[in-house]
């Protein structure tokens, strides 16, 4: 019995000693396993919480991508171009000229901004598109900002690759290779005599009708104002009913390139009583050939031609009387024919590029302006040289050389002005 | 007429032929100072990694890539900022002009790899195969719900690149036939970043080169309706029975010279083509 006593307090121990073992070791454990639910519950709220912050900044970018599309939509373009030029003729004096009168100064040494051009395009693609374009320049004896081009352009729904575009308001007209080609881009400080004479400030007031039949081959047909955006007495109204046709089919091969261009129209020559109305009349002709030179680089060779029919200025003088000081009554000298204020024009030119290396170009150009072919002694020739250095990207630092000639009836002979330029230029793009 | 004072003129000519001698003994960058390579977000993997293999090989040479996209790339060639332009798409007609109004040359055009063109879903999309026309639709906004085309009950969400991506264009010319993307679409700047936006949107689509898709389903491709469902592999890039493959491009200003032409010359060797394939791309021989 003591015995069978003995074993039942032995298992009495036994049995509290493993409870008392269970009891040490559970305790642990559930405190353990409670604070790893409590650490997985934290765990959870964490993520849950970040969760939360990564949709929220998720909506942020997309708000914010939203409005950088937007934004995207605006591109800012321009160009600086800031110049020295010096001349032959040079006097440190100031010139007093007109009724006004007005100083003009005489001297041809100078610094000058010859173009600050601003770009701004929203392009709403894919079906349209506006432009406004401003040029902020120091001409002549003024400081001056002027629009020069402000348009809205149109693309057909119809072809997947927008093969047709209708441009209405101010803009290039589409006729020659100088004119649609950027200042920027050009190889020489200024166009040809020629495209001066016959296209001052290049653009003109209407609408136009792009094409890009192919890769290859496009054609633009345009009705504008007809004055341009320089004339002198109508820069911003049309005096007559009759518009410009300008018209321009040019096929691309790439090493070889060639347009024709042609404009009718009609100008007004303003006298007194009935104003004299005369046929405006050009034809272009341009090509472009590229080729390269091993080690040396690319270069090309360019040449255009203008034809036509114009109102003539000395015509004019020599037609037209009127008042002292140029103003009314203005009358056609007796006898003379009104046809005769418009006579034949040529001009043209041919110039060479070549690029040396990556940094370097250097341009040559031969330009030629006869603006009255049945007459002689008035022509206009011109050499143009220019050097060119690329400083990066953006920067290019110009030395140009300009040799015009033209010929002055001076004590009986024929002389040629000394008025050849040198311009030193250094144009930003940006 | 008169002829121009020829006097005057040799000595413009001289003294702007003295001018540019000037100019040339002060360049600031001169040689020496190695090669750039700009462009294509899609090629930025393999164009790194040729350039780390070439310099491996070739302890002088310094040679360093970025990205920003194809056009971002034709447009450092243009106006000079980079030797080499890495383009997952072929020049367009108005960036030619653009280098030839510089440059006076219309670019050297160099095929260095070829791609096909993944088309990404989240990897819990049931659907395997995707027409062209399909595509189209998806894209330009016309087919709009998953359930159109064997998916589920669930609007698409479209991802793609920025418009100055050279596979943005490509898909846009080659899948959508020149039409525009519909308006719905999310522009992403780069391959990776359309890959990651599906990986997470069980409703999403996305496209990109191939060596990018991770994380996502690339499904196969059929040229129409009626032809066999077809997935990018080097037999089916090859052949062209995978139908939006496309050539990776290297363009320069003019034919290579001297360490441009050592590393092109490299590019194409056998070497060059085994890191395409490693990269995750098609050689071209």
């Amino acid at each position: 019995m003591a015995e069978c006593r003995g074993v039942v307090v032995r298992v009495h121990i036994q049995a509290g000693t493993a409870l008392l073992t269970i009891t040490l070791l559970a305790v642990p454990a559930a405190r353990a396993l409670a604070l790893d639910a409590a650490a997985t519950d934290e765990l959870a709220e964490r993520v849950r919480r970040l969760e939360g912050a990564l949709e929220g900044m998720t909506e942020q970018v997309q708000t914010m991508q939203g409005d950088v599309d937007k934004l995207r939509k605006f591109k800012f373009s321009g160009y600086v171009q800031a110049r020295w030029e010096t001349g032959e003729a040079k006097a440190d004096t100031v010139q007093v000229a007109g009724s006004g009168p007005t100083l003009t100064p005489a001297n041809n040494e100078r610094f000058s901004i010859r173009r600050g051009r601003f770009k701004l395009t929203y392009d709403s693609a894919p079906l349209s598109q506006a432009v406004v374009y401003l040029d902020g320049s120091t001409s002549g004896s003024s400081i001056s900002v002027r629009l020069l081009e402000a348009y809205v352009t149109l693309f057909d729904p119809w072809t997947p690759l927008k093969r047709h575009a209708l441009t209405i308001g101010q803009f290039n007209l589409p006729f020659g290779y100088e004119i649609e080609r950027s200042s920027a881009a050009r190889e020489l400080p200024e166009r040809s005599r020629a495209e001066n004479v016959l296209f001052p400030g290049e653009r003109d007031r209407g609408v136009k009708l792009h094409s890009q039949w192919t890769e290859r081959f496009e054609t633009a047909v345009g009705i504008f104002n007809g004055p341009g955006i320089s004339s002198a007495e109508y820069p911003t109204a049309d005096p007559n009913r009759h518009k410009d046709l300008v018209a321009r089919a040019r096929w691309s091969q790439g090493v070889v390139d060639a347009a024709i261009s042609f404009l009718d129209g009609r100008q007004l020559t303003a006298l007194t009583g009935p104003d004299a109305h005369t046929d405006k009349r050009r034809i272009g002709v341009d090509a472009q050939v590229y080729y390269q030179v091993p080690v040396v680089g690319g270069g090309s060779l360019k040449a255009e031609w203008y034809g036509g029919h114009e109102v003539n200025p000395d015509s004019v003088k020599t037609l037209v009387t009127s008042a002292p000081g140029g103003g009314a009554p203005r009358l056609l000298r007796a006898g003379a024919d009104a046809e005769h204020l418009a006579t034949d024009v040529a001009g043209w030119y041919v110039m060479a590029v070549q690029n040396l290396g990556e940094r370097f170009q250097v341009a040559a150009r031969f330009d030629a302006w006869d603006p009255n072919t049945d007459r002689d002694h008035d022509e206009y020739e011109r050499w143009s040289l220019a050097g060119h250095w690329f400083y990066d990207g953006f920067t290019r630092v110009t030395v140009a050389y300009d040799a015009p000639a033209t010929e002055r009836l001076q004590g009986g002979r024929w002389t040629d002005p000394r008025d050849n330029l040198w311009t030193v230029q250094v144009q930003h793009r940006f | 007429m008169r002829i121009p004072r020829t006097k005057s003129a040799a000595r413009g000519v001289a003294a702007t032929a003295l001018a540019i001698v000037a100019f040339g003994a002060a360049d600031p960058a001169g040689a020496g100072r190695g090669l750039t390579i700009k462009g294509s977000d899609t090629m930025v993997i393999l164009g790194q990694r040729w350039a780390e293999e070439y310099m491996r090989a070739h302890p002088k040479a310094v040679i360093q890539v970025t990205g920003g996209g194809s056009g971002t790339g034709i447009a450092a060639l243009i106006n000079g900022t980079t030797d080499i332009c890495q383009a997952s798409r072929p020049m367009k007609e108005d960036e030619k002009r653009k280098l030839r109004d510089r440059f006076q040359t219309m670019g050297v055009e160099i095929p260095v790899a070829r791609d096909g063109l993944a088309i990404y879903l989240h990897e819990s999309n049931p659907v395997e195969a995707l027409s062209l026309e399909q595509l189209r639709g998806i894209y330009t906004g016309r087919i709009t719900n998953w359930k159109e085309l064997g998916g589920p009950d669930a609007r698409i969400v479209l991802y793609s690149r920025e418009n100055n991506s050279g596979t943005y264009v490509y898909f846009k010319d080659h899948v959508l036939g020149g039409r525009d993307y519909s308006p719905a679409c999310q522009t992403l700047p780069g391959t990776a970043a359309v890959v990651n936006a599906v990986a997470r949107d069980p409703h999403g689509i996305g496209y990109g080169g191939g060596a990018y898709g991770r994380g996502v389903k690339e499904i196969a491709v059929r040229k129409d309706a009626a032809s066999p469902a077809v997935k990018p592999s080097l037999e089916t890039v090859r052949d062209g029975s995978y139908p939006v493959s496309r050539y990776l491009y290297f363009y320069l200003r003019q034919r290579p010279t001297g360490e441009a032409k050592a590393f092109v010359d490299w590019v194409l060797s056998d070497e060059g083509q085994q890191i395409v394939t490693k990269v995750g791309y098609f050689p071209v021989k």
